[in-house]
C-alpha cells in the first residue's frame, strides 16, 4: 500500500498471548507493508491506574511510551488485556494520537460479544487485529471515515468492530499515499 | 458537503480539554480549548467558532452563565453542555436557554459521534435553508432592498401598486441608490415576472450601437453585421425593458422610442417589415429631465411617455437609518461570497459609516462592507477595517468651482477604490473610457 521506509514494533504490556502478537504484526505488515517486529514485554504505569474507575488512562500511558525514544522502531503498538479509558468517555478499544508514535490496543472488552457471550477465539485476534491497524492509521495520519467498511471508521460497539473491514477505503488509501510520499 | 467544523472546549479540567481535544482532531475538525468562560469568550472574539462543548461545572464563570453569554452575542454559535450524573436539573436549565443537547459524563464515544451526527445534519440543513431562502429572495423580489425609514416604506408600497399596470415608470434617484433593483423588484412582482427582464445602461453605449442593439438589424446592412440579429425591444417579447440613464440618450433615438412605445411595432437596421413588440417600459434617471425639458435638451412628449408614474429613490444620506440594516446585509453577503466570518461591527466604526456622507450611496456602502471584510482579520469589523473612509470635505467647501470639484471627486473616488478605473467608473456611473479621458483632461495621478 505505501513505499516509505517506516518500522512499527508491537509490544505487550503485561503477558499477552503470542498468537494475538503475531496476528497484528502479520496484519500490520500486509495491509500498510511496514516491516514489524514483535517487541520484549513492558508494563504500564502504575500512575495510568484509576482507583475510581478500576480502569487504565490511555492518555497517561501514550504519554509514558511517547517519551520513550525506540531506536529501531518509528511508531510504537502496544497490546494490553487492561480496561481502557479516556476522561468523559466510559472506554476506549484503543486509542492513538494524530500523526503521534504510540498507540495502544485493549483487548479487555474485544473478548465479550454486545450480548455477553464470549467469541470464538478467531474472532477475538481479528478485532485486536483491527484496533490495531485503526490505531496505527492515526499514528500515520489517517482521520476517522465516513465509510462504513473502511478501517479507519469510528467504531463504538464490537459488532461494529466485526462490520469494518481490514482494509483502508480508496480515499483513505491515496490520502496515506501522499501524505507519506 | 464538509462536515468539517470549527469546536471550542471548554472545560477547567485540563485532562477533559486535552481528551475531546485529541478525539475531535481524529475527525479533522478545527479544534481549540479554554480552561474557562471568560477564555471562551476572548477566543469567540477572534474566531467564530460553530461549536462549543461546555462543562457545567466551572469556576468563575460556570457553563450557564457562559451559554447564556454566547446565545445573546452569538446565536447561532452551537453549544453543547457537558454535564456530571446527578445534575439532571441544571441540564434542562441548559437546554431552556438554548443548548442544543448535554452530554453525561462520562459517556460512551458513540454517543458522542451520534451528537456529532444530529449536529451535522442540523448544520446541513441550516446551510440548505439559508441558501433556498437567499435564493427564492433573489428570484422572487425586493432583492438587495433593504431599508425601514419612511423613504424606503414609500417606495416599498408604491411597488405593488405599480407593478399591476403596464404603465411606464420612471425611476429617478442619485447614483448608486439601487433603481435596477427597484426595476427588477416592479418587474417580478408584475404579470410579466416570467418573462425576460432585460436592462440597458444607455450610458455605456455610443448611440450607433445602442440602436442596433434596440432595434436589431439585418445581414450585411452595415460592416461587422455578418448575420441578422434581434433588438432587444424584440427579445424581451412580453417581458420588462429597463433603461437605464435615459437622459443619456440622443434626440434621435428619443424619436424612435416614443415611435415604438406609441406604436408598440419596430423595423430593425436594414429592414421594411415592421415587428409586433410587446413590453413595459421601466427607465431610470439620476438627471433632472424635467428642467432639461425646460431648456430644450430633452423632448417634452417623451418625457411625459417614459414618466406616466416617477418613484424618487432617496439617497442614502436622507436615510441614514437604514445603515445598520444595510450593513448587516452586506455582512452576510460577504461573508457567504468570501467564506470569510464577520458579523459584529465595533460601535466606533458603525458611528464613522452613519456619519459619512455616502456620496456613492447604497452601491459605495456596499463596496466599502465587501473591502472591509476581504481585509478583516477578525470577526468584528472596527475602525481600523475603514480607514479608507474618509469624511468628504468637498462637499463642504463652498468656495470650489464645478471645475474643480469635478476633478477632486473624480481623485477621491479613484482612491477610495484603489485606482481600479472600472470600479471607479461603475461608481461614478460614467464608462471607462471617458474616466480615462478625464483623468488625463484634469492630469490626475496615482499618489
Amino acid at each position: 500500500m505505501t513505499s516509505k521506509k517506516i518500522s512499527v514494533g508491537v509490544m505487550p504490556l503485561g503477558n499477552i498471548s503470542e498468537i494475538v502478537l503475531q496476528v497484528i504484526a502479520d496484519h500490520i505488515a500486509s495491509c500498510f507493508k511496514l516491516a514489524t517486529q514483535i517487541l520484549s514485554s513492558m508494563e504500564p504505569p502504575d500512575v495510568a491506574f484509576d482507583e475510581r474507575r478500576l480502569q487504565y488512562n490511555a492518555g497517561i500511558i501514550i504519554e509514558a511510551f511517547e517519551s520513550i525514544h525506540f531506536d529501531n522502531h518509528d511508531k510504537i503498538i502496544c497490546v494490553l488485556d487492561k480496561d481502557l479509558f479516556i476522561p468523559i468517555f466510559t472506554h476506549v478499544f484503543g486509542e492513538a494520537r494524530q500523526g503521534g508514535t504510540c498507540g495502544l490496543v485493549s483487548l479487555f472488552r474485544l473478548m465479550k460479544n454486545p450480548d455477553g457471550s464470549t467469541p470464538p477465539e478467531y474472532q477475538i485476534y481479528e478485532r485486536a487485529a483491527k484496533v490495531a491497524l485503526h490505531e496505527l492509521g492515526h499514528l500515520l495520519d489517517l482521520l476517522h471515515c465516513e465509510h462504513k467498511k473502511c478501517l479507519m471508521h469510528f467504531s463504538g460497539g464490537t459488532d461494529e468492530v466485526d462490520e469494518m473491514s481490514l482494509d483502508l477505503c480508496e480515499y483513505c488509501s491515496i490520502y496515506l499515499q501522499d501524505k507519506r510520499r | 458537503m464538509d462536515k468539517k467544523m470549527s469546536i471550542m472546549v471548554v472545560d477547567d479540567e485540563a485532562i477533559v480539554r486535552e481528551s475531546l481535544f485529541h478525539w475531535f482532531k481524529k475527525y479533522g475538525h478545527v479544534v481549540e480549548t479554554a480552561s474557562s468562560g471568560f477564555e471562551a469568550l476572548e477566543k469567540l472574539e477572534t474566531y467564530p467558532f460553530q461549536l462549543l462543548f461546555v462543562d457545567i461545572k466551572m469556576p468563575g464563570m460556570n457553563g450557564i452563565e457562559l451559554l447564556e453569554k454566547v446565545k445573546t452575542q452569538y446565536p447561532d454559535t452551537l453549544v453543547i453542555i457537558i454535564t456530571a450524573y446527578g445534575s439532571i436539573e441544571s441540564a434542562v436549565k441548559a437546554m431552556r436557554i438554548g443548548a442544543t443537547d448535554y452530554l453525561l459524563k462520562p459517556f460512551k464515544p458513540d454517543q458522542l459521534s451520534l451528537v456529532m451526527e444530529r449536529i451535522s445534519i442540523q448544520k446541513r440543513l441550516v446551510t440548505q435553508y439559508n441558501y433556498l431562502k437567499g435564493h427564492l429572495e433573489k428570484i422572487t423580489r425586493f432583492d438587495n432592498i433593504i431599508g425601514q425609514s419612511s423613504e424606503m416604506e414609500k417606495v416599498f408600497s408604491l411597488i405593488p401598486e405599480v407593478a399591476q399596470s403596464d404603465t411606464s415608470i420612471l425611476l429617478v434617484g442619485e447614483t448608486g441608490t439601487g433603481k435596477e433593483l427597484v426595476a427588477k423588484a416592479i418587474h417580478a412582482e408584475s404579470l410579466r415576472s416570467h418573462l425576460p427582464f432585460i436592462a440597458i445602461n444607455c450610458g455605456a453605449i455610443p448611440e450607433s450601437l445602442l440602436e442596433s442593439e434596440l432595434f436589431g438589424h439585418q445581414k450585411g446592412v452595415f460592416t461587422g453585421a455578418t448575420r441578422a440579429r434581434k433588438g432587444f425591444l424584440e427579445v424581451v417579447s412580453g417581458g420588462t425593458l429597463f433603461l437605464d440613464e435615459i437622459g443619456e440618450i440622443s434626440p434621435k433615438m428619443q424619436i424612435n422610442l416614443l415611435r415604438v412605445l406609441e406604436e408598440k411595432k419596430i423595423t430593425s437596421i436594414g429592414s421594411r417589415e415592421p415587428v409586433d413588440v410587446d413590453f413595459r417600459l421601466i427607465s431610470a434617471t439620476r438627471r433632472d429631465l424635467k428642467k432639461e425639458v425646460a431648456e430644450g435638451i430633452f423632448r417634452e412628449d417623451f418625457f411625459y411617455r417614459i414618466n406616466v408614474i416617477m418613484i424618487e429613490i432617496p439617497p442614502l444620506r436622507k436615510r441614514k437609518e437604514d445603515i445598520p440594516l444595510l450593513v448587516e446585509h452586506f455582512l452576510k453577503k460577504y461573508c457567504q461570497e468570501t467564506t470569510k466570518y464577520v458579523d459584529h461591527v465595533t460601535r466606533d466604526a458603525m458611528e464613522l459609516l452613519r456619519r459619512y456622507e455616502w456620496p456613492g450611496n447604497v452601491r459605495e456602502l456596499e463596496n466599502a462592507i465587501e473591502r472591509a471584510v476581504v481585509l478583516s482579520k477578525s470577526r468584528t469589523l472596527g475602525i481600523e477595517d475603514l480607514s479608507f473612509i474618509r469624511p468628504p470635505d468637498l462637499q463642504f467647501s463652498k468656495n470650489l468651482s464645478l471645475r474643480r470639484m469635478e476633478k477632486a471627486y473624480i481623485q477621491q473616488i479613484l482612491e477610495e477604490n484603489n485606482w481600479n478605473v472600472t470600479q471607479s467608473a461603475k461608481i461614478l456611473e460614467i464608462n471607462r473610457v471617458t474616466l480615462h479621458k478625464m483623468i488625463k483632461r484634469y492630469r490626475l495621478e496615482r499618489p
